[in-house]
């Protein structure tokens, strides 16, 4: 059974994008969750951990209607930029943001917090603003809490597999990716190309996860 | 008090025998819950219905799933199992299924399918052919219409006829190819429009039903296949647009 690279090179995409664009958001965000006072903090922190909680499904279920030509979201977007966001592509990246957003969120922000508030304070009064304290004294020494998220974004955005499997629809090169191929060969009983796969994405995961604790391990702030 | 929640928590086992498990093919799920009902009525045992794509609980079922008969969507399914010495006996005809398109939208159906080139219609949903006869099905109808190339890219796949009937319903995609029997349902009779597919273009979806050989209930498993033929199943199955065999 030849091994058909095209659900891992579409994984490995769809994880590479959807970390690139979570840094992007993610950065801001922890920094701001990090430093600000605002009453409604809590709120925000809770509305970014509910990925964390509930079941795939669920999410996919509501992005299912919400991205549907039909529905209101969806809808929209085809009139204004004709994007259709189910079985697409671009609608697994838009739902492996909302998904993974707590694991870039969490680690960064944990990290900025766990600075001393000294460092920030002598920035102040140095005359520095908020935003170029956290671009050039804080982000540069949690070095170690960015590439957490960065990799467990990566890693999370890899092992999705319940929400992809909702508003998916399997199409080879657009939204079947490795872990519903996986899912598809085992139900054809073709346990062959299923190990392969696995295989594959265990050996990634592994390695994966084996760089950041050992940087982590490494580097001490 | 603990021991009092012990013979609680433990009283329904006793109580009750264990449910008959059917394992049903997604286009028969509607029907299956009134066959359901008319066969507890009929003999007092109860049914539980596993829904999901026929190749889906053959494998299943080849693994030890815990099922006491299964209703295919095609004979195929239940010829292998029968084959691997899985069931009781060779699978028989409960059913013949029937075709049809389905819409949300008011998208002008015929029965050329000449609608599926519609630019309207960004996809088209069916049932995944590996796993799924309806799937096959369409698929063999589009290829028969010389359809299948043109629309190819328009084709998105379900897990079974249940995730087709999901992605027509929530309008994800505008058209699909689902059973007669979902489109008959009363929960889904005043939803979108469909059209019956001519038989011919696709071979007939006969349906198996097997009695497993793993079942601890054979007389009852037994019993469900013979109701199957009885009058009143047979005018369920009728009304759900099945012809018979």
């Amino acid at each position: 059974m030849p091994i058909d690279w095209e659900p891992i090179w579409l994984t490995l995409r769809l994880a590479s994008m959807t970390t690139f664009i979570l840094l992007l958001i993610g950065v801001p965000l922890a920094g701001w969750l990090a430093l600000s006072r605002f009453r409604l903090k809590p709120v925000v922190e809770t509305l970014i951990s509910l990925p964390l909680v509930l079941p795939p499904s669920v999410v996919g279920f509501y992005l299912l209607l919400a991205f549907s030509p039909t529905g209101w979201l969806g809808a929209w977007l085809l009139r204004v930029v004709n994007l259709q966001l189910v079985f697409s592509f671009e609608g697994l990246v838009l739902a492996s943001l909302l998904y993974s957003l707590p694991f870039m969120v969490h680690p960064i922000q944990a990290g900025l917090e766990n600075l001393p508030t000294s460092w920030r304070e002598a920035a102040y009064t140095l005359g520095q603003s908020p935003v170029r304290t956290l671009w050039r004294v804080l982000l540069p020494n949690c070095k170690p809490a960015l590439l957490t998220g960065i990799v467990l974004s990566f890693a999370h955005t890899i092992g999705e597999f319940g929400l992809v499997l909702m508003i998916g629809g399997n199409l080879p090169g657009q939204t079947r990716v490795a872990s519903i191929a996986i899912y598809d060969e085992v139900e054809l009983l073709h346990f062959e190309s299923a190990h392969a796969y696995a295989a594959l994405l265990l050996g990634l995961s592994f390695l994966i996860l084996l760089l950041v604790y050992a940087v982590n391990k490494r580097v001490t702030v | 008090m603990k021991k009092l929640l012990l013979i609680l928590f433990l009283w329904p086992a006793c109580l009750f025998a264990q449910p008959l498990r059917v394992a049903v093919a997604a286009n028969a799920q509607f029907v299956m819950e009134q066959l359901r009902t008319a066969f507890q009525k009929k003999t007092g045992i109860s049914v539980e219905a596993i829904v999901s794509s026929s190749g889906k609980l053959t494998t299943q079922i080849q693994q030890g799933a815990p099922y006491d008969v299964f209703l295919s969507a095609d004979m195929s399914y239940p010829e292998t199992l029968h084959k691997e010495g899985l069931t009781e006996d060779a699978p028989v005809v409960y059913a013949y299924g029937t075709l049809v398109l389905w819409t949300m939208g008011n998208l002008p159906l015929a029965t050329d399918l000449k609608v599926l080139t519609n630019p309207a219609v960004r996809h088209i949903a069916l049932a995944n052919p590996a796993k799924a006869p309806y799937g096959e099905a369409a698929e063999g109808l589009l290829k028969y219409a010389n359809l299948f190339v043109q629309v190819k890219a328009k084709i998105v796949y379900g897990e079974s006829i249940a995730q087709v009937n999901q992605y027509v319903l929530t309008g994800s995609a505008e058209i699909g190819f689902t059973a007669k029997s979902v489109v008959l349902d009363s929960t889904l009779k005043q939803r979108g429009h469909w059209i019956e597919l001519p038989a011919k273009g696709y071979s007939p979806i006969a349906q198996g039903v097997v009695v497993l050989k793993r079942t601890t209930q054979a007389k009852a498993a037994q019993q469900f296949v013979e109701f199957l033929r009885s009058p009143t199943a047979r005018r369920i199955l009728q009304r759900f647009g099945y012809r018979l065999p």
